[in-house]
């Protein structure tokens, strides 16, 4: 379980460091005046000096204790099921950077399906090469959108 | 009288075959994401507009409206059936429109939201007929310091009137506004913020942005309450649709009450989800039957549903006269117009008359082609509610991912579209709001440029803000509404 006071620490953190590079990498470009008006890291300079400044007020928020007795920000239960969820589509992305977002999406789809839904893996044999045949048609052939492809594609010659 | 002349121009433009087609195509589609857990109007438009980009403008934004119309319509229909919001704005539908289903009465409380709905597009899109010819003129007189303090003017009025704690805003306006800085500088053409990362040179995307925020942020968190669909029979009966029908003049008190307030929040940018939510407590507070809310009351479905839509339209106009959209949507739609190499701001009406106009006259018969299709394809799309989340969940998610590659074909997104989502689903439990942030990443260039030119103009000084009566009002409306949640919490502190 999380509380929602660490949460809230833990994202004005993250922001504040979000912001505080911002400020760092403008500094590159200067941020001060020059003939040509005002250098080009000045608007982004002072942008990431308000995210840091408003990131510490949001800590402050959190730390001032005001959200107690609030609901917690996840419990253990709701962690796992969003584990559940989220851990495929963190094994599809680079499947897909690998293999294509066909092949990486027929990949993903069965095996949700087949461990996740417990679907007769004839189901998920359908629906697994539907979605990427049905999107290849709409795309390819009918909008001219080419999707990233990997070896499979180039094997097949399309 | 010219707004009129300009108008019956724009229905010429709009009532061809092939724009009509695209209207149907669009409101079907805008109601599928509207349905579809996870997917809603800001990321259904940002999916589509990839697939726009070879398309006519006027075309292409005919489309992308219709879409937007279909998605409100659609996010309605899951909140009275399955007392699921299908769009954050729709939340408020839920409160009378489920209880109201619940009783047996589904196709009433269905009739109350899609006709009032259809009422409070049609009165958004009245005031941008009248208004527009004025908001133009009046922008004409506009240059880099008003413009400025107009942008500066819509954000603070995020921060005043959004209604998420302030702080919080403004971080979320900052990033917004670094995140556009990432890239090429359209002034000196210097690289920034790239730190070295040749996959940063092309800056972040504000449409990847809007999938992963929007979409899978969304969808995690549809995951996290656990889906529970408990739906109600959705069969549409005609008698029951005519009945509702008979009893809406009833509730004309409402209906006008919620319509201004919706175009008020849609053209101040407060947004479609902030005007239904106060429209209902408006209305329940002005009811005579005020315990019955929550039980199946027809104001507290007229009331929001009336506001969300016209606020949805009204948010169009400072889009087409400012270049400053009222919504999340109308941001997505604005960076389309980029896009299609079109110039948001008052010289579109001088420049493109057939595009806006058009687009206008596309609005009305968009929304009464939306409030018949809609009634007529409930029981289909309800029908997509109940296939198993196992498919329709990873579905969703391999369509935000196709979605964030289509935008440049850059397989760098995919990382971005994932890292967005979980940074979506972190704000909206932390109650951070997304729309400034998609906000400020369309407009930020453009708001940079006007304050970099502003201070060119003065060389350096930022008395230019203050230099006419113009612009020292603009500045003087943004800081007082930068300053209202303090003031507000000040006086109840006092009372």
């Amino acid at each position: 379980m999380i509380s929602r006071r660490s949460a809230e620490l833990g994202m004005a953190t993250v922001t504040a460091v979000f912001g505080g590079l911002v400020a760092y990498g403008a500094t590159e470009f200067g941020v001060g005046w020059s003939p040509s008006g005002p250098e080009p890291g000045t608007f982004p300079f002072y942008m990431g000096c308000v995210i840091v400044l408003a990131s510490l007020g949001n800590a402050a928020t959190a730390l001032a204790g005001r959200l107690r007795g609030e609901a917690p920000f996840i419990t253990a239960g709701q962690a796992r099921s969003i584990a559940r969820f989220v851990l495929p589509i963190l094994a599809f992305v680079p499947l897909a950077l690998v293999l294509g977002l066909y092949l990486a999406t027929a990949l993903y789809m069965a095996g949700v399906m087949i461990w996740q839904g417990r679907y007769p893996v004839w189901h998920a044999l359908l629906v697994s090469l539907g979605l990427p045949l049905a999107l290849y048609l709409l795309l390819e052939r009918g909008f001219q959108v080419n999707l990233l492809k990997g070896p499979l594609e180039a094997a097949l010659g399309l | 009288m010219e707004n009129l002349g300009a108008l019956l121009q724009g229905f010429s433009v709009a009532l061809t075959p092939y724009h009509l087609g695209l209207m149907v195509v669009g409101v079907l589609l805008g109601i599928l994401v509207g349905v579809l857990p996870g997917l809603g109007a800001p990321n259904g438009v940002s999916l589509l507009l990839p697939l726009t980009f070879t398309m006519n403008p006027v075309a292409a934004i005919i489309l992308l409206t219709s879409m937007y119309w279909g998605a409100l319509f659609g996010g309605s229909t899951t909140s009275i059936l399955f007392n699921i919001p299908g769009e954050p704005s729709s939340v408020a539908t839920t409160f009378d429109g489920y209880p109201l289903a619940q009783k047996g009465r589904a196709t009433e409380a269905l009739s109350f939201a899609f006709l009032s709905a259809g009422f409070g597009a049609l009165v958004g899109v009245v005031i941008i007929t009248l208004l527009s010819g004025w908001v133009q003129r009046f922008a004409l007189k506009f240059s880099s310091p008003e413009f400025f303090a107009v942008y500066f003017l819509a954000f603070c009025s995020f921060v005043g009137l959004g209604g998420a704690p302030v702080m919080k805003t403004i971080v979320s306006i900052g990033i917004g506004f670094a995140l556009a800085a990432i890239g090429m500088d359209s002034v000196s053409g210097s690289l920034r913020l790239t730190f070295g990362l040749d996959e940063l040179i092309a800056g972040v995307s504000f449409l990847v942005a809007v999938i992963g925020l929007f979409g899978i942020g969304e969808l995690i968190l549809t995951i996290e309450e656990g889906l529970h669909l408990k739906g109600i029979e959705a069969k549409v009966r005609v008698r029951d649709v005519f009945r509702a029908m008979a009893e809406m003049p009833r509730h004309w008190a409402t209906l006008v009450r919620s319509a201004l307030v919706g175009v008020w929040m849609g053209i101040t940018p407060g947004g479609p989800t902030a005007a239904s939510f106060m429209s209902y407590g408006l209305a329940k507070r002005f009811s005579r039957f005020r315990s019955a809310f929550g039980t199946g009351e027809p104001d507290g479905i007229i009331a929001p549903e009336t506001a969300d839509h016209s606020a949805g339209t009204a948010a169009m106009l400072p889009m087409l006269a400012l270049g400053i959209p009222g919504s999340a949507t109308a941001a997505v739609m604005l960076g389309g117009l980029m896009i299609w190499g079109l110039n948001p701001g008052p010289m579109l009406f001088v420049e493109r008359p057939d595009f806006v106009w058009g687009l206008i006259a596309s609005m009305y018969l968009g929304n009464v082609l939306a409030v018949v299709l809609v009634l007529a394809t409930v029981p289909l799309f309800a029908s997509i509610l109940r296939i198993p989340f196992a498919i329709i969940g990873p579905a969703i998610v391999v369509v935000c991912f196709i979605g964030a590659y289509t935008v440049g074909s850059r397989p760098f997104d995919l990382w971005l579209a994932l890292l967005f989502g979980v940074l979506g689903y972190v704000f909206k439990k932390l109650s951070y709001p997304i729309a400034p942030l998609i906000l400020a990443m369309v407009i930020g260039d453009k708001a940079e440029d006007a304050f970099r030119q502003s201070l060119i103009m003065s060389k350096g000084s930022m008395a230019i803000f203050w230099s006419n009566p113009l612009v020292t009002t603009l500045m003087l409306l943004a800081i007082a509404l930068l300053a209202w949640p303090m003031l507000a919490g000040l006086l109840r502190r006092r009372a």
